[in-house]
């Protein structure tokens, strides 16, 4: 790998930052040191301290250690207000617009213009500014007097930078600019960029997307565990090897494997379609099998399960359950047909918080237990006591309130509940997140197992490295469509992002 | 098992899912809707009731709606810089008993004979002062509005009953003589004030930068920080000016009862709907001083015509509690969203 240069001098010069939240360290003497006018990629995975680090150049939070400097000069106190003094401007992934704004509104608030330097707007010179700046600088004609909240991601996304751009820069930063935009948009933004960096603005710019990286940037830090592991060079480093830094080497040790065959299809749906939100979605899981779907927020992905599970109504198609056909009428009628799903919000939808442990697990299977009108307690207890012990949920005992449990162990109480029904086909949705990586580990493997014991399973996950370590088969869907389906051993997370972002045709063509 | 290990390459989130036309119509017809029937109202008045429709009876609604009309502009300003979450977002429940003690502290100084400006100057204070610990409290402290003006306003209410003792304080004074007069003759002078603070707040909230931001502030918290705005001051301010807006309705019900005049209370349900009805009169379903000025007045219609028609007037609180529900339901389906 090869150290860009950097003799020039630095516009920006993050040294040693360290930062705590609630006891967890989210930066761990972290560094980045960005030339002045160059465009500097920063990646990691999601949780490698990469929104901190930006939010302490923001001034959102201070940093417990380390020191900023803004061209050479150390800013012991940033605040948001200090930073864009400085000339520190945010492009945020969640774009920072009031959604019942006009657009002219949006690009001045702040700096409104007023009436002969009186405290009275000017609306008119505001509108016709805002016009003639987002055509100017995009070539686009938003109307003015349009709603934020009624625009586009990407419009809004295109109000956010000029407004940006209206404070004359020094230093921009990009969180994730790209991640609403389709190709076209981000051509014309990547030619923005270009024009900004002639103009010697120095540019920060965040993305999940490599390839993107090469394409603009003249240096890429890579961060990992809250520290940056790495400056190189983005067009003479291979992907491959970005990722590797981006990534502990060890992640395969995560993934049991067990060697499974595939038996006779426990799930089959057929051209299933939900106005506005899919359309004809076929797909099969098969016994013993563990599919994958994924897809970005509003691909349908989440849609789809919903459907099977019977919270949305399928306007078309059929969905069998071991070549029952159910109608998607009702989570009842579902768990009748024997599915369990997996709730992603299980905080807000699985768990009884006064409860005990031990009746949230049981409360979806005490058919189970049953004996006569009666509960077998004694089999009730082994099972909730081995699933304490599989999934490794720490608590004072069975008896205790799940209220007293820590948040990640709430979640783990309610997989427990569903994967003790042991049912014949398992609808997981986000069964990682919020949890540590110890319990993810205990989840893998115990999905793994029930796959094992010839269960049926679809995961949605945004998780791609876990899909891919989890999965037989991985599905991906794009603006409500199945646009890849194949099996995991002959994919990589790049694939599975370009089909997700709907680049996969562009890149293939 | 170490917490080095990550396993996250976790996907973006397209935001850029399809806004629905739906959505857009409804808003429309919510809108449209809303002046209808405020229209459909008025006409049917001014069917059924004989004198509906007179001039003098049209300026007596103005008149009659100055003080609750002047207490739901005080409550938009909340709004507006809390957002109108309904949990979470900005509300005085204070305002109703803010009036009441002010009304209290404006007619027991007249009564220890205090002349006109030192009263309205004590008045004016107390309204504020209320407001400030609103501000504090919800601010600083972090209370959720709801809760910490439900305090001040059961303060408020015992602070009243300790001056009043639970009585009528009759007052007059020449300010209190003008204003339940005719200026000219045939138009009240408290709908003329009412009026007044309404243009004054409007050209503060709708023509001004400080308006626009406290707007920012309520509608997006984090955008309005990120555009440097002191946030916690504009939320603030507007706990101060409802405090100051209770102040000037509490002197109007003084001029309207002549004397401090105990249940002011019961005030509260009638300012909240204004405030929150407010909202459906405009296009971007936000509390607007137009929207409220427009709703006090067809609260006051209403008022007035079944008044006019024999209806019992205690209907209307039943209406305003349909309304309350009607109005917060849409406009929390119907609003936009960003992102």
């Amino acid at each position: 790998m090869t150290r860009p240069d950097q003799a020039s001098p630095l516009a920006l010069e993050m040294r040693d930052l360290v930062k705590d939240f609630a006891g967890v360290r989210a930066l761990d003497h972290a560094n980045l040191r960005v030339g002045r006018g160059t465009v500097h990629g920063l990646i990691g995975q999601n949780g490698a301290g990469k929104s901190t680090l930006i939010k302490l150049l923001a001034g959102i939070h201070a940093p417990d250690a380390g020191t900023i400097a803004v061209e050479g000069a150390v800013q012991s106190r940033l605040t948001p207000h200090r930073a864009e003094e400085l000339g520190i401007h945010f492009i945020h992934q969640d774009r920072l617009l009031v959604p019942t704004f006009t657009v002219a509104e949006s690009l001045f608030l702040g700096a409104e213009p007023r009436r002969f330097g009186l405290p009275w707007l000017n609306g008119g010179a505001m509108r016709r500014r805002a016009a003639t700046i987002l055509r100017e600088t995009f070539g686009v004609d938003l109307p003015a007097g349009a709603l934020v909240g009624e625009l586009s991601a990407a419009q809004q996304q295109l109000v956010q930078i000029s407004r940006a751009l209206l404070n004359r820069p020094t230093i921009l930063v990009f969180d994730e600019p790209t991640a609403a935009l389709v190709r076209r948009e981000v051509d014309s933004l990547f030619g923005v960029i270009g024009r900004l960096r002639a103009q010697g603005i120095t540019i920060v710019y965040i993305s999940h997307y490599l390839h993107e990286i090469g394409e603009i940037c003249d240096a890429v830090t890579v961060m990992r565990n809250g520290a940056d592991v790495g400056t190189v060079h983005p067009r003479t480093t291979p992907a491959a090897d970005l990722v590797s830094m981006m990534v502990a080497r060890d992640i395969h040790d995560m993934f049991p494997r067990r060697h499974r065959t595939a038996g006779p299809p426990v799930l089959s749906v057929t051209g299933l379609r939900a106005a506005g939100a899919f359309e004809n979605v076929s797909l099969t899981v098969r016994r013993g099998e563990i599919v994958g779907m994924t897809g970005l927020v509003g691909s349908g992905a989440k849609d789809v399960l919903r459907c099977l599970f019977g919270l949305q109504r399928p306007d078309a198609g059929r969905i069998e359950i071991e070549g029952a056909r159910i109608g998607g009428r009702s989570p009842s009628a579902a768990v009748a047909g024997g599915l369990a799903l997996v709730p992603e919000d299980r905080r807000g939808h699985g768990v009884a918080l006064s409860l005990s442990v031990r009746e949230n697990t049981t409360i979806a299977s005490l058919d189970r237990f049953a004996r006569g009108p009666l509960i077998d307690r004694a089999a009730e207890r082994s099972e909730v006591d081995r699933l304490i012990r599989d999934l490794a949920i720490k608590t004072p005992g069975r008896e205790a309130a799940v209220r007293n449990l820590s948040g990640g162990n709430q979640q783990k109480v309610v997989l427990a509940k569903w994967l003790s029904r042991q049912s014949n086909l398992y609808l997981l949705d986000e069964p990682t997140v919020g949890v540590d990586v110890g319990a993810k580990v205990e989840i893998y493997r115990l999905i793994d197992e029930l796959a094992g014991k010839g269960a049926g399973i679809l995961v949605l996950s945004a998780d791609l490295l876990e899909l891919l370590g989890l999965c037989d088969r991985i599905l991906v869907m794009y603006r409500g469509r199945i646009v890849h389906d194949g099996p995991a051993a002959a994919t990589d997370s790049d694939t599975l992002l370009m089909h997700a972002t709907g680049a996969g045709a562009v890149v293939h063509a | 098992m170490p917490d080095t290990v990550q396993s996250h390459i976790a996907l973006p989130v397209d935001v850029a899912v399809p806004r629905s036309r739906a959505a857009d119509t409804a808003r429309t017809l919510v809108r449209a809707g809303s002046l209808l029937a405020f229209v459909a109202v008025f006409a049917a008045f001014a069917a059924a009731a004989p004198g509906f429709l007179s001039a003098g009876n049209l300026a007596n609604v103005v008149g009659q709606s100055a003080v609750i009309g002047v207490l739901a502009l005080g409550m938009t300003l909340v709004v507006v810089a809390g957002g109108n979450d309904v949990v979470r977002g900005g509300i005085d429940l204070s305002v109703a008993n803010n009036l009441g003690l002010c009304a209290a502290v404006y007619a027991t100084g007249l009564g220890a004979g205090w002349g006109d400006g030192a009263a309205l100057a004590a008045t004016a204070l107390a309204g504020l002062l209320v407001g400030a610990v609103n501000a504090v409290s919800v601010v600083w402290l972090g209370i959720l509005p709801l809760l910490a003006t439900l305090a001040a306003m059961n303060v408020c209410a015992g602070l009243e009953l300790v001056l009043t003792h639970n009585t009528v304080v009759a007052a007059s004074s020449p300010l209190l003589d003008v204003l339940s007069g005719e200026y000219p003759a045939g138009v009240p002078v408290l709908g003329e004030v009412l009026l007044g603070v309404a243009a004054l707040l409007a050209v503060v909230l709708h023509l001004t930068p400080a308006g626009l931001r406290l707007y920012a502030v309520g509608g997006h918290r984090e955008a309005a920080r990120a555009a440097g705005l002191p946030v916690a001051s504009y939320v603030a301010a507007s706990y101060l000016g409802s405090g100051l807006c209770a102040a000037v309705a509490s002197v109007l019900s003084v001029a309207l009862l002549s004397g401090s005049t105990t249940g002011s209370g019961d005030m509260l349900l009638a300012a909240v709907v204004t405030a929150l009805l407010g909202v459906v009169f405009s296009r971007r379903l936000v509390a607007t001083i137009p929207g409220t000025l427009l709703s006090a007045l067809f609260i006051g219609i209403l008022i007035n015509g079944f008044q006019l028609l024999n209806i019992s007037s205690y209907w209307v609180n039943g209406v305003q509690g349909v309304l309350i529900l009607l109005v917060v339901a849409a406009t929390s389906m119907l609003r936009p969203n960003a992102g």
